[in-house]
């Protein structure tokens, strides 16, 4: 997809979704609250990666704004209640996700899930339990996305 | 306690096997519990070298012992630590020998008889893919 020619906050920039991806690529995705666009199997809230792309302030533009140029960059944009279910205690909860689709961009990695989401990955715990810490989050359960049977189930030593 | 099955993604498509596994709590990790797989083959219970230093364990390295799990040589060594199923009124908590390994290419955890099974009931059902842990104790 060609460049395109976006303004924000004033400001022109020539976007193009090689340059997106390489901006997030050394990022591990922040929480997301609520909207999301996937990068490369990561979902990221859309100010994050303006941000990174373009060296902005979030407060020079909005989430709607971000997502509007991902979207017209061909990336997937969602939003987490988009289909809210109700629970007992009346606060909404997200649908179901299928866990397996979930993990799968992240074979070989270590992940935090949370409701059957993947909070955050990265190549070793260290960094998984470090954002947990810096964002003030908790998940549900921590482990290697392994590649191959052997490496789910190890194996019964001595 | 009632553990769900582990569904896990195939790198060429389709899914791994489902696993028994558990998520433990580990001293020094408030933020999330560890997956493990209950293995009833090990029996020693056996985690990352690289959870230790994330919790601040050290292990007894003077213990250490070198061996093979699945084809991979690793060196593990012992420190005895509390860990926890569970949470609120369902919590149960225990202290335990685990082997930390260096390196650990594993999906989980491994919890075996010493350090687990030895602590707690366990039935599952495969086919229907989920665990039960209940406290010996």
């Amino acid at each position: 997809m060609a460049a395109r020619a976006v303004q924000i906050s004033g400001q022109q920039f020539e976007l193009d979704p090689r340059r997106i991806v390489r901006a997030v690529a050394r990022a591990l995705p922040e929480p997301i609250r609520d909207h999301y666009v996937v990068i490369e199997g990561r979902r990221y809230p859309p100010k994050q990666v303006i941000a990174l792309a373009t060296g902005l302030d979030r407060a020079d533009f909005t989430t709607h704004q971000a997502r509007r140029i991902l979207r017209r960059l061909g990336f997937t944009a969602a939003r987490r209640s988009a289909h809210p279910t109700p629970t007992t205690s009346g606060a909404p909860k997200r649908p179901a996700a299928n866990p397996v689709e979930a993990l799968r961009p992240h074979i070989g990695e270590w992940v935090a899930v949370k409701d059957d989401d993947v909070l955050v990955a990265a190549d070793n715990p260290a960094a998984v339990l470090a954002w947990l810490s810096q964002h003030d989050q908790t998940a549900d359960s921590m482990f290697r996305v392994p590649e191959t049977e052997a490496a789910a189930g190890g194996a019964a030593p001595a | 306690m009632r553990f769900p099955f582990r569904q896990l993604p195939a790198a060429g498509g389709g899914r791994l096997t489902s696993r028994p596994t558990v998520d433990v709590w580990l001293e020094g990790i408030d933020a999330v519990p560890l997956a493990s797989l209950v293995d009833t083959g090990a029996l020693r219970t056996r985690f990352s070298r690289d959870l230790a230093t994330a919790a601040g364990i050290q292990p007894d390295d003077d213990l250490a012992e070198t061996f093979a799990v699945g084809g991979t040589i690793v060196t593990g060594a012992p420190a005895r630590v509390l860990m926890r199923v569970g949470s609120g009124d369902h919590a149960h908590a225990w202290e335990a020998p685990v082997w930390f390994c260096d390196p650990w290419p594993f999906g989980f955890q491994l919890l075996g008889l010493e350090g687990f099974l030895q602590h707690f009931r366990v039935t599952l059902s495969a086919y229907h893919e989920w665990l039960d842990c209940k406290p010996e104790t």
